[in-house]
């Protein structure tokens, strides 16, 4: 069963925002102080993405806005406003897994898999912005991207494994 | 959960201004929130208002005036690493810009917002003072422009007077043919102290350099008189001289021990990085 957040004590100001999530649109108002995080865990149900260190280090809680890597737990959920917000769950498409996590299952790419969402995310922006990344670009835009279970050799070789696929699916 | 405020969207910078003026330190500026969320939630501040700058026109510009490279305050350091015009004109602040954090803080953090909390563990500001940048400060009744050196006052502590906000920032690339190079070391994401050193060789000898420090006291700092001391000296006794500053590193960076490392550790290392720094930058090829 999910806790719901704390109420906040009393918001003092909330804005209107019309965003698209995962494809889909999204239009209602938020609280100024709400994140990014907190607005998709709990007012979409869009688990997926996790909390963890809550400081911009660890990259559990890792989505793209308009395609890039941001922090949710540190990005104001109103500032989305008129953007595209792309979560874990948004990746698959028609039944079809993306060829980032099927070669994350194929490689054991996770132990725990508590990281697992915001290393694919980190790595899909990676592959919007450079289609071929060589094994040490991987390592520097993924460096922000904790796996405490060191899976890093599997990660990285999974993300090598997905750029190829994306090519050979063009 | 953050505790809840009010945001404040003023659409140029003397309404910015006004309203800091009006709201003292009831208010505190927002550009892109790096380092102000994490301060928002663990309690270290309570604005009743933030004032959100990014709809400012003109603060998330970059431009070259012919003679120096104007960054807007909201620019983000993502952009100060892939930009052309940086890259082309100031190699040296592309290279300190990608070295920061992670992805993610580098697309959300400003230049701006970075200056103006003046964490010592940051590494804007080291690159910047090698470049003698400027800093241009706005207040509803006017400009100033004090040197970068004057603004970063100490520990979390800037130039800003009540009511100020910083706009944009000043860099002159370096001279035609000088070569440079910025090493850090780090632990975790802040650096725990980094290096920026140019210098103009001329048949294997240092014609000029400059010198910059940061993370080892309470600000990042130039050393002008172990810049004085190089000029003249082949390259390699240049090395050694930064190699054997550390008593002078000492007296002149006012050291202090923290989470990342000792005051002693610090120091020592900021010699081997200066001498190390030389060797890179002469290798780099006069590509600045």
């Amino acid at each position: 069963m999910m806790a719901e957040p704390l109420a906040p004590i009393a918001t003092l100001q909330s804005f209107e925002i019309e965003i698209t999530v995962n494809g889909g649109p999204w239009k209602g108002n938020v609280p100024a102080e709400e994140v990014l995080l907190d607005f998709l865990r709990y007012r979409l149900k869009l688990t997926g993405t996790k909390r963890s260190c809550e400081s911009e280090v660890c990259g559990a809680c890792t989505v793209l806005v308009d395609g890039k890597p941001i922090s949710s737990c540190s990005y104001l959920a109103f500032e989305a406003n008129g953007k595209s917000v792309t979560t874990i769950e948004g990746l698959a498409s028609g039944g079809e897994l993306d060829p980032l996590q099927e070669a994350f299952i194929r490689n054991m790419g996770a132990q725990c898999g508590f990281c697992t969402s915001g290393q694919i995310m980190a790595a899909k922006a990676l592959l919007l912005d450079n289609p071929s990344p060589t094994y040490e670009q991987i390592s520097e835009w993924l460096n922000g991207n904790i796996c405490r279970c060191g899976c890093y050799p599997a990660i990285a070789k999974s993300i090598l494994e997905a750029a190829e696929e994306y090519k050979n699916r063009r | 959960m953050l505790q809840p405020f009010r945001v404040l969207t003023p659409t140029n910078i003397e309404q910015a201004s006004a309203e800091l003026v009006r709201l003292g330190e009831r208010a505190t500026i927002y550009a892109g929130g790096a380092e102000l969320i994490l301060l928002l939630r663990y309690g270290m501040v309570h604005p009743e208002y933030l004032i959100n700058i990014k709809c400012i026109s003109g603060l998330s510009e970059i431009c070259w005036d012919g003679q120096t490279v104007q960054i807007g305050a909201t620019v983000t350091h993502r952009r100060l690493e892939t930009d052309p015009l940086i890259r082309e004109r100031l190699p040296l602040l592309a290279d300190a810009e990608s070295r920061i954090a992670n992805i993610r803080v580098r697309n959300q953090g400003t230049l701006g917002g970075n200056l103006c909390f003046n964490d010592p563990h940051s590494d804007p500001g080291t690159a910047l003072l090698l470049h003698e940048a400027e800093v241009v400060l706005a207040r509803k009744d006017g400009l100033r422009q004090i040197a970068l050196s004057d603004f970063l006052f100490g520990m979390y502590s800037t130039g800003l007077e009540p009511g100020e906000l910083l706009q944009k920032v000043l860099v002159t690339p370096l001279p035609v043919g000088w070569c440079a190079a910025y090493l850090r070391v780090h632990r975790y994401q802040r650096p725990t102290l980094n290096v920026a050193v140019a210098a103009k060789l001329q048949n294997g000898a240092v014609e000029d350099a400059r010198l910059a420090v940061g993370c080892v006291g309470p600000k990042p700092q130039r050393l002008s008189e172990l810049e004085a001391k190089i000029r003249g000296e082949k390259l390699d006794g240049a090395k050694r001289i930064c190699a054997d500053s550390k008593p002078y590193l000492k007296d002149r960076l006012a050291p202090v021990d923290d989470l990342l490392g000792s005051a002693d550790y610090k120091i020592y290392m900021a010699a081997v990085l200066l001498s190390r720094a030389l060797s890179q930058a002469s290798r780099s090829n006069g590509k600045g």
